[in-house]
């Protein structure tokens, strides 16, 4: 049957058709769907599976482990930077292997569009030594999950599926199978210490050799399987170009359409890779090109006179492919002269940059607001983490994003190395529970002395509003006892869209910091503008105007405030954007110096 | 067929939306249709372009000069984006007044903002009203009224009605035009 899917859909909706029904992770774009749409395909086809975020990436993947080497066939989806956190759980669970199956499902993102790095699970991949596959297109992912599965099982091996963000977010009509034939394994664990626990380093050892021998069948598999019935229907031109995922499609469009000869083969599992049958196709072609995204993974295992590749820097080294620079890898290695075709004029005039910006009616921008006017810029040092609020950038409010959890870790460390400072540390609700904790104790043992504030809007906003431990759960998991928990009091706030009373609740922090020995927290109690759930309820839908005859343009409120609804008008005075205003009221009375914000006469927009 | 569509817009303004339809615009008409969009991060008030090729293509993304059509919800994200058009061929389908700059693209301008404020209709329906004014205005727009309400309808059967009057209105705007 054909279906209109999206990368991630494709991909939830193969997980169920290979009888997966344990699926855990942590959300991170490009990857956040995937979980969701499990959840929504696994009640619409009426089965029994378990589906949940964790509250990290390393806790989803060793839940997903513990399913799979109890023999059930399981899933752990995340970003690639949440491999990060994960990777310790999977560096010894490739040593251990499993009875069930198990897919590690890793989304990159080259070009950065949502992420801190553009870091390349396929080369994570051959780190922890377990074979990955590499779609190109949503069909391919759904294909890929199927095998990925059966192969797992097939090689007691986790195996990695590394989609980019161009295959998670792009929609194709896929061909999908009209129904379930796989049956999920039941769950029985078998006691055997010898594998689970091996211990160093006798049981490691044994296992280290295990896995080399796994490795070795499967790359002979990945040859058999993957590569030669591609490689047998290789026309013979003079340029052989090695693809891998989305890479694949640039490099074809790009041939066709400037009507380029050169053999294509994609390698859809780019490790491991059967090097020396590889390299014997060679011998026919006079140069090889190998495109691939993000790190030179596959030019990594393979060595020749003839390659062409990253290392040889004839291929773009960072952000995401484009026909453009397939054509420049083709002009550099000499297959054609320099071409430009693939590139236009740009507009001449300048634009207004429109930068990613906190929502209208965002509470966070108020409490960022309210760190900048009591801890000022000249004494502070302002940490903060990884979701909606590291937007506090765009009003100043923020000196360091590292990774998550490191808003606290690092307060500690300024506190240390530069304690003639106010360090004030940020973070989200969800991105405490994640890695916020574990620093909060070390702070609180050793008295290490700054503000921490733990903006709780309760929920996972920035991925598309996944639930929280405290949302699906509020009478067990409360933040407030989690801190108190860490050994330290927790200050509260319930946040009101009156700025006078968000700067004021800062004003007694700072007091309780200049007599504290330690940590100051606090939880500030907020909502999400599009958690609709909720934000009727915390909005006043009070909308705001701009008393043009008081307003001096200053630029006060779009430098220290910056709602996106407000912009100069042709006049040169502020205007509120009456589509954007989302009614909280919050810019009344504090931001402006001449009070140019007053109350719309009219209810509504 | 060929043909490859750029959507221009701001973050919350319903490009995504736009990327749905199109694709299961193109299941109904029996074509090949391969779009990308933007979440996460570029969600919030940034800058939006999505992408959708409809035929034979492999590679999600558009190159510049290559777009037959360029839907731009916002007039600066359609100036943002213009390099994408094809040189010669391309038409741009914008909302924006009367201070739009010329281009050397085929340029359809409506200045849709302004009606909304008027309450013409849902400023949270701009996306379709700029897909009625295209259906109207770009003579090798490759699907029919038919295709495009079905595809509406399909992707949300509830809010199809309500959709579906403001595609009619901005088809019956366009004659203006």
């Amino acid at each position: 049957m054909k279906q209109i899917l999206m990368g991630n859909d494709a991909i939830a909706l193969a997980l169920t058709h290979a009888g997966v029904d344990m699926v855990s992770g942590y959300p991170g774009t490009p990857s956040s769907e995937i979980l969701g749409n499990f959840q929504k395909h696994s009640q619409k086809l009426n089965l029994n599976t378990y589906a949940q975020w964790a509250t990290n990436e390393k806790v989803g993947f060793e839940v997903a482990y513990a399913g799979a080497i109890s023999g059930k066939r399981t899933c752990a989806t995340m970003k690639q930077v949440g491999l990060n956190v994960a990777s310790d759980a999977l560096m010894s669970a490739s040593y251990i292997g499993l009875k069930g199956a198990m897919l590690l499902i890793s989304c990159d993102d080259p070009g950065f569009y949502s992420s801190q790095t553009e870091q390349d699970s396929r080369s994570f991949a051959k780190f922890a030594r377990i074979p990955v596959l590499d779609p190109a297109t949503p069909q391919e992912a759904y294909d890929m999950v199927k095998l990925g599965i059966e192969i797992s099982e097939k090689f007691e091996s986790i195996i990695m599926l590394r989609p980019v963000m161009r295959v998670c977010h792009a929609r194709e009509i896929c061909q999908v199978d009209d129904t379930l034939h796989v049956e999920p394994l039941a769950g029985n664990f078998e006691r055997n210490i010898p594998r689970w626990a091996a211990v160093p380093p006798a049981g490691r050892f044994r296992q280290g050799l295990e896995q080399l021998e796994r490795l070795e069948v499967i790359k002979e598999w990945n040859w058999n399987n993957l590569i030669e019935p591609k490689a047998k229907a290789l026309k013979g031109s003079k340029v052989l170009c090695l693809t891998s995922g989305t890479g694949d499609g640039y490099v074809r469009e790009a041939l066709e359409e400037r009507g380029i000869e050169a053999d294509v083969l994609k390698l859809d599992m780019p490790y491991p890779l059967p090097k020396e049958k590889i390299e014997r196709l060679f011998e026919t072609y006079e140069k090889v090109i190998i495109f691939e995204e993000s790190y030179p993974c596959i030019e990594e295992q393979l060595s020749s006179p003839k390659l062409y590749g990253k290392l040889t820097k004839h291929v773009h080294q960072i952000d995401e492919f484009s026909k453009d620079k397939v054509l420049s890898t083709f002009a550099n290695v000499g297959l054609i002269e320099k071409n430009n075709s693939y590139k236009s004029e740009k507009y001449n005039q300048p634009l207004p940059v429109r930068p990613p910006n906190m929502c209208p009616g965002c509470p966070h921008r108020d409490v960022f607001y309210s760190v900048m006017k009591v801890f000022k810029k000249k004494k502070s040092i302002y940490t903060s983490d990884i979701g909606c609020y590291t937007l506090g950038l765009n009003q100043g409010a923020i000196d360091t994003v590292l990774c998550m959890g490191a808003s606290v870790s690092m307060a500690s460390g300024f506190a240390i190395s530069d304690p003639d400072k106010t360090v004030v540390a940020t973070i989200g609700d969800s991105t405490f529970a994640h890695s916020g904790v574990a620093p909060l104790i070390n702070a609180v043992y050793q008295k290490h002395k700054f503000i921490l504030l733990i903006l709780d809007n309760s929920v996972t906003a920035m991925t598309g509003r996944q639930t929280t431990p405290e949302r699906a759960n509020p009478t067990d998991i409360d933040l407030k006892k989690i801190v108190e928990g860490c050994g330290v009091t927790c200050y509260e706030y319930v946040y009101k869209p009156d700025l006078n009373q968000t700067v004021d609740f800062m004003k007694s922090l700072k007091n309780a910091y200049e007599n504290a020995d330690g940590p100051v927290v606090a939880v500030i109690r907020e909502f999400c503008v599009l958690d609709k759930d909720r934000a009727d309820e915390w909005l006043p839908k009070v909308y705001v105007e701009v008393d043009s005859e008081k307003c001096v343009s200053c630029d006060s409120c779009i430098t220290a405030y910056k709602c996106p609804p407000m912009h100069y008008n042709d006049e040169g005075k502020m205007e509120i954007d009456p589509f954007l205003c989302a009614g909280c009221s919050a810019c009344l009375d504090v931001i402006c110096p001449t009070d140019a914000f007053i109350r719309k006469n009219k209810e509504g927009k | 067929m060929k043909y490859q569509i750029v959507i221009a817009g701001i973050g919350g303004q319903g490009a995504v939306f736009l990327v749905k339809v199109l694709s299961i615009a193109s299941a109904i008409k029996g074509q090949k249709c391969l779009g990308t969009e933007n979440h996460g991060m570029s969600q919030r008030g940034g800058s939006v372009s999505c992408y959708v090729k409809v035929g034979n293509f492999y590679a999600p993304a558009i190159d510049e000069g290559q777009a037959d059509l360029l839907i731009a919800l916002e007039g600066n994200e359609g100036l943002r984006n213009i390099q994408y058009l094809k040189k010669g061929h391309g038409t741009i389908v914008v909302n924006a007044d009367a201070k739009f700059p010329k281009v050397d693209f085929e340029t359809v301008k409506i200045d849709a903002f302004t009606k909304a404020k008027n309450k013409e209709f849902s400023i949270e329906a701009l996306n379709v009203y700029m897909l009625g004014i295209t259906l109207a205005k770009d003579k090798n727009f490759p699907f029919s009224q038919s295709e495009i309400e079905q595809a509406i309808t399909q992707m949300n059967a509830k809010a199809a009605p309500k959709n579906i009057s403001v595609l009619h209105l901005a088809i019956a705007d366009a004659k203006e035009i």
